[in-house]
C-alpha cells in the first residue's frame, strides 16, 4: 500500500514539475504576443511621449523656480512658493471664472443650436445634401479667420452687420465686442462648434429605431411628446459625447479671444492670461508655469470625473 | 372593440408605385384576420395604413363607425405589436407597457394595476422592473404584447410579431397569441409570410400579392378550394403540384395524359365543375395536393387508370410521413416570376432530363426508396382545376 502512495507521490511531484514548466512556457508566449501587438504602437507612443510629457516635465520643473528672462538674475529654486501665490492673484481667480463661462456657456448654446439643427436636417427634402455641407461649413473655418470675420463685418459698429441692422431699425449701433466681450466670444464660439454638435446629434438621430417612433405615434404620443419622451432619453450618450468633447476644445480656446477683444478683462480665460504672463509680455516664466501645472492637474481631473460618468450611462443602456 | 371595414383602399406611394390595389376588406367585431402573401404583396402597407402610419391614396377606412382616413395614429385606439417589438429601450418593462395609459392621462395607481394585470397574463410580473436589453426575445415578444393588451383597444394590429423567435417559441407563441385574443374578443389583424401561421391563427385568411386581394376566407376553405391558382399554390405545405396538362377524353370520361399514361378524371369531377366541359382538348393547369398521392403499394385497390409509374429521386422522412419527390415529363406552372417576387420566386426543381420535380406526402409504410421504381396513386378525385390564361379555378 504504501509503496503505491510514495510511488503516486513521485508522480505527483513530476507532475507539478511539468506543470510548471508549462505554465512557464504559456507565460512565455504570452510575453511574446503582448510585445507583438505592442510593437506597431511604440513610434506614436514614443513620438506623443517626445512632444507632451517632456515639455510637461520641464514646465513642472520651472514651476518651482523664480524664473523670468526680463532680468539678469540667476534662476532660483524656490520649491512651491509659485503655487502659493495662485490664492492670492486676483486676476487668474477672474480668468478661472471666465473660463468655467466661456465654456459653459459656449457648449450648451452650440448643443441646443446643433440638436435644433439636426432635428431640421433629420428628414428628407431636396438639397438635403447640400444644406447639410452648408451648414457644417463654420466649423471648417479657421479660429482667427473666424474671429476676424465676427469681428469686422459682423460686431463692428461702423462697418458690422449687425450695427447696420441696427440702423436700419431706428436704434443707436453698438459696439459689441468691447461692449459685451464675453457674449461676443461666445457668439461666435457657438456659432463654429454648433455644426460639431449637430453631427453628433444628427449620429444619433439617424441610429433611432424607427419603429421605435411609430410605436410612440400608436401609443398615443404627440410629436413634442414623442420627442422629449423617446428620443431626447436616446438621445443622452450623444448629448454627453458632444458635451465632454465640446468642453475639452472649449477651454483651450485662445485666437478667438485674441483677435475679437484682445484681451479685455472680461473676456480673459485661463489660457489667455497664462500666455499673457509668460509669452506674451508678462516674462514670468516660473510662475506660469506653476498656473499651467494647476490647469492641466484641474482638467485631467474634469475630464475624467466626465469621461467616467458617460461610460457609465453608455454601460446602462446597453 | 369594433369592426374594420376597408372600402376600395388604395396606396400609392410618391415614386408612383401602386402598393394597395382596390382592397375591400370587411373585418368583423372579434374576428381575427390574417393577411398572408410573399414579400412585397402589401400586406404590411395595408397594415400600416389601418395603424395610420402610411397615408391612404384612395378609398375608405373604418374603424367602428368612424372614418379615419385622416385621423392620426394616436386618434385611432389601436395598439400594433412590431415585427422588432419597437420596445422603448430606457424605459422598464412596466413603464413600456403603461406608456399609452400615462400618456392617456390615466390615473397613476390604474396604470398600476392593470399593468400588474396584464403582465400577469403574460408571465411578466418578474421582469417589470427590468429594461428590455436585459429580456430574452420571447420576453421581449411579451412585452410587446403587453403593450397592446394593457390598452384595451378597438383593434390589434400585428405586423409578423413572431418572426424573430426561434422555431419551438413561435409554436409556444403562436398559440399563445391565438388563445389571448380569444379570451379578450379583440379585433385582431395579424401579418405573416409564414402560411403556417395563417392557417392556425386565423378566423379568416386574406391572401394578397402584388397589391391585389386574391382570396378571403376561412384556413380550410382556401384550402379545400383555392379561388385561383396563386391561392392553391402559395397555402399548403409542401405547396400543391401545379401541371399543365391537355384535358383529353369526353364530357363523360375526361382524362389527362402525362408521359403517354392516361390517368382517368374521376366522374364526379367533372359533374361538379361542369365549366370544365367547356377546356375539353384544352390546355389546363391540374393542381394536385402532395397527400392526394399515395404509393402504389400501399394504395392496393386503386384502378389502373388512377397510376403513374416514376422512379423516386430524393425522400424526407419526417417521421410521421414520408414527402416523396419524384420527376414527370410535364411542365408545370409557376405561381411567382422572377421579375416581381425576386428571390421568392422559386424556380421548380428539375431532374438532369429536364422533367420536373413533384411531390407526393405518402405514408410512412411506404417503403419507397430514392432511386428505386415507383408507383404512384394518384387520387383524381381531389383533382383542381384552374384556367392557365387567367389562373382562376374552374368550377361552376
Amino acid at each position: 500500500m504504501s509503496a503505491v502512495t510514495v510511488d503516486q507521490l513521485n508522480d505527483g511531484g513530476r507532475q507539478s514539475a511539468e506543470d510548471q514548466a508549462r505554465a512557464a512556457e504559456l507565460k512565455r508566449l504570452e510575453r511574446r504576443d503582448g510585445w507583438r501587438r505592442r510593437i506597431p504602437i511604440l513610434p506614436a507612443l514614443i513620438y506623443t511621449i517626445l512632444v507632451t510629457q517632456i515639455p510637461f516635465l520641464f514646465t513642472l520643473f520651472y514651476s518651482l523656480t523664480d524664473w523670468r528672462i526680463d532680468t539678469p538674475d540667476p534662476r532660483q529654486f524656490i520649491w512651491f512658493e509659485n503655487y502659493g501665490s495662485l490664492s492670492g492673484d486676483t486676476f487668474f481667480l477672474d480668468s478661472a471664472w471666465v473660463s468655467v463661462q466661456m465654456t459653459v456657456m459656449a457648449v450648451l448654446g452650440s448643443l441646443i443650436v446643433g440638436t435644433g439643427l439636426a432635428i431640421l436636417l433629420d428628414r428628407k427634402f431636396f438639397g438635403q445634401g447640400f444644406v447639410r455641407t452648408l451648414l457644417i461649413t463654420p466649423f471648417l473655418v479657421m479660429p482667427v479667420v473666424a474671429g476676424l470675420m465676427w469681428k469686422l463685418q459682423m460686431f463692428n459698429s461702423t462697418f458690422g452687420i449687425i450695427g447696420w441692422v441696427m440702423n436700419q431699425l431706428g436704434l443707436e449701433p453698438v459696439e459689441f465686442a468691447t461692449r459685451f466681450p464675453l457674449a461676443s466670444v461666445v457668439v461666435v464660439l457657438i456659432w463654429q462648434w454648433s455644426p460639431f454638435m449637430m453631427l453628433i446629434v444628427l449620429a444619433g438621430l439617424q441610429g433611432q429605431d424607427q419603429s421605435v417612433l411609430e410605436a410612440a405615434r400608436v401609443d398615443g404620443a404627440t410629436s413634442w411628446g414623442t420627442f422629449r419622451q423617446i428620443t431626447l432619453p436616446q438621445l443622452r450618450p450623444f448629448l454627453e459625447l458632444g458635451t465632454l468633447l465640446g468642453a475639452i476644445y472649449l477651454i483651450q480656446v485662445y485666437d478667438h479671444i485674441e483677435v475679437i477683444v484682445g484681451g479685455q478683462p472680461g473676456a480673459r480665460n485661463l489660457p489667455f492670461y497664462i500666455a499673457g504672463r509668460s509669452i506674451g509680455g508678462g516674462n514670468r516664466f516660473g510662475l506660469s508655469s506653476a498656473y499651467s501645472i494647476v490647469v492641466v492637474l484641474a482638467s485631467i481631473i474634469i475630464a475624467n470625473i466626465g469621461l467616467r460618468v458617460l461610460s457609465n450611462l453608455l454601460e446602462d443602456d446597453s | 372593440m369594433a369592426e374594420v371595414v376597408l372600402e376600395r383602399v388604395n396606396k400609392i406611394y410618391p415614386n408612383g408605385y401602386h402598393a394597395i390595389h382596390d382592397l375591400d376588406l370587411d373585418i368583423k367585431d372579434g374576428e381575427f384576420l390574417v393577411l398572408v402573401g410573399p414579400s412585397g404583396c402589401g400586406k404590411s402597407t395595408a397594415l400600416r395604413m389601418v395603424a395610420g402610419l402610411e397615408e391612404i391614396s384612395g378609398g375608405e377606412m373604418r374603424i367602428g363607425p368612424t372614418l379615419v382616413n385622416d385621423v392620426h395614429p394616436k386618434d385611432r385606439d389601436i395598439a400594433m405589436v412590431f415585427q422588432n417589438y419597437a420596445l422603448y429601450p430606457h424605459m422598464t418593462v412596466a413603464d413600456n407597457i403603461g406608456f399609452a395609459l400615462k400618456l392617456a392621462k390615466i390615473p397613476k395607481a390604474e396604470i398600476e394595476e392593470r399593468v400588474g394585470k396584464a403582465a400577469a397574463i403574460l408571465d411578466l410580473t418578474e421582469q417589470l422592473p427590468k429594461k428590455p436589453g436585459q429580456l430574452s426575445g420571447g420576453q421581449r415578444q411579451r412585452v410587446a404584447m403587453g403593450r397592446a393588451i394593457v390598452r384595451q383597444p378597438k383593434a390589434f394590429l400585428m405586423d409578423e410579431p413572431l418572426s424573430n423567435l426561434d422555431a419551438k417559441l413561435r409554436v409556444q407563441m403562436r398559440a399563445e397569441i391565438a388563445a389571448l385574443q380569444r379570451d379578450l374578443g379583440v379585433t385582431t389583424i395579424y401579418v405573416t409570410h409564414d402560411q403556417v401561421e395563417a392557417m392556425t391563427m386565423g378566423d379568416r385568411v386574406c391572401v394578397l400579392k402584388r397589391g391585389f386581394l386574391q382570396q378571403v376566407d376561412t384556413p380550410q376553405n382556401l384550402y379545400d378550394s383555392p379561388d385561383n391558382v396563386f391561392v392553391a399554390g402559395f397555402i399548403g405545405s409542401p405547396s400543391m403540384n401545379l401541371m399543365r396538362l391537355t384535358l383529353g377524353g369526353t364530357a363523360d370520361n375526361m382524362s389527362v395524359e402525362i408521359e403517354g399514361q392516361t390517368l382517368k378524371i374521376d366522374p364526379q369531377v367533372a359533374q361538379a365543375k361542369p365549366a370544365l366541359a367547356g377546356f375539353l382538348g384544352r390546355e389546363v393547369v391540374v393542381g394536385i395536393r402532395p397527400e392526394d398521392m399515395e404509393d402504389a403499394e400501399i394504395a392496393t385497390d386503386a384502378p389502373g387508370d388512377r397510376k403513374l409509374r416514376t422512379h423516386c429521386t430524393l425522400i424526407e422522412a419526417l417521421g410521421s410521413e414520408l414527402i416523396v419527390h419524384f420527376p414527370l415529363a410535364v411542365e408545370s406552372f409557376s405561381i411567382m416570376d422572377a421579375e416581381f417576387e425576386g428571390e421568392d420566386a422559386v424556380e421548380q426543381a428539375k431532374d438532369e432530363q429536364g422533367r420536373t420535380i413533384y411531390v407526393g406526402r405518402f405514408s410512412p409504410r411506404s417503403r419507397a426508396r430514392i432511386g428505386s421504381e415507383l408507383e404512384v396513386v394518384v387520387d383524381t378525385a381531389r383533382f383542381h382545376f384552374f384556367d392557365p390564361e387567367s389562373g382562376n379555378a374552374i368550377r361552376g
